[in-house]
């Protein structure tokens, strides 16, 4: 899956690896395509603006933590960031159920 | 003059990417720095992660960058949080020093005797550009609230930070204005020294407000995409 049709699910994609621990951006790309088995292309670099604005929007929190010379910024869902993977998790199955329902019909019974 | 120049090939292609990446980006100091030392730092992980055993080489640092992506597919989204961001910066200084137009006008209006006050127009004056501050104070504060929780409900407009520096440029005006009518009416009124001190700290408002909205204007100019 391209990197373009992957954008209007980013937000639930990063809440959703966060849910488990805090991870710093570099572990949030590889959870993301891990979880997906390789098929959610990302165009890494473009985590990290998100992971601010999900910051600024209180739904992330973030730290800055040092391991040997370096320093690295790791994020964790807030209470506010829960409520809003459980909204995105309840929007994504109305979708996935309705577009579901159109392309898989039910078979239609035959009357007897 | 050449054997200065850094030799190309020992240019270490993340810090590169990284600086070149920077030239291109406007915004505050603090947000830039952070996000590109972020970026900086995934990149290394990268680089790491492409080359087990042997650390991070030449050829996984090439390949981490163009991972990544390049500066032309990072940039917008850079961009556009940094705008936001630079644009809260411009909205929170309106929201902090323009109201305190308000108290200096009132104290200076209500300061010694009736003879001592300032000449009527300076007051009518400066009682329109008091209520201009506030009036950008508002504005400023509905910014930051649209831009911060109320934004997990509410579309941020595009054009929201154009907005915020033309409202902290109308601000800034203001506290110009002030500061010059203090000036002239500190000439005029035997509190003299309170008018003076009063256009002093106008000047100085008007000065951070206006550099905070000149870079959210650069800003926003900028190509940028959520």
């Amino acid at each position: 899956m391209k990197a373009s049709e992957v954008r209007g699910h980013l937000d639930g994609l990063l809440l959703s690896v966060l849910e488990s621990g805090p991870l710093h951006g570099y572990a949030v790309i590889t959870a993301v395509q891990e979880r997906s088995n390789g098929v959610l292309e990302l165009r890494k670099g473009t985590i990290y603006p998100a992971l601010n604005r999900l910051e600024r929007l209180g739904l992330l929190d973030s730290t800055w933590e040092s391991v040997g010379e370096r320093r690295r910024r790791c994020y964790e869902l807030t209470d506010a960031g829960r409520r809003s993977l459980d909204t995105e998790r309840k929007v994504w199955r109305e979708f996935t159920a309705a577009i579901g329902s159109v392309l898989e019909p039910a078979q239609p019974r035959t009357a007897t | 003059m050449s054997g200065l120049l850094p030799d190309p090939a020992r240019v270490d292609p993340i810090e590169a990417h990284v600086a070149e990446l920077a030239a291109v980006l406007r915004g505050t100091d603090r947000a830039k720095t952070r996000m590109l030392a972020e970026l900086r730092e995934g990149l290394l992980d990268a680089a790491t992660e492409l080359a087990p055993g042997r650390g991070p080489d030449d050829a996984a640092a090439r390949e981490a960058v163009r991972l990544f992506g390049s500066v032309a597919e990072l940039a917008p989204g850079f961009q556009h949080e940094l705008t936001i961001v630079q644009a809260r910066h411009t909205a929170g200084r309106i929201l902090l020093l323009a109201p305190l137009l308000l108290p200096c006008w009132y104290v200076l209006a209500g300061a010694g005797p009736t003879a001592h006050r300032l000449p009527y127009a300076a007051q009518v004056l400066l009682a329109h550009l008091g209520g201009t501050a506030a009036a950008t104070a508002l504005a400023a504060a509905a910014f930051l609230a649209a831009t911060g929780p109320l934004a997990r409900r509410l579309a941020t407009p595009d054009r929201l930070p154009t907005v915020v520096a033309w409202t902290g440029t109308t601000a800034a005006v203001a506290l110009a204005l002030s500061a010059f009518t203090l000036t002239i009416a500190s000439l005029l009124t035997a509190s003299w020294p309170l008018c003076a001190l009063a256009g002093a700290v106008a000047i100085v408002f008007h000065a951070k407000i206006a550099a905070s909205a000149r870079a959210c204007r650069e800003c926003a100019r900028l190509p940028a995409t959520a």
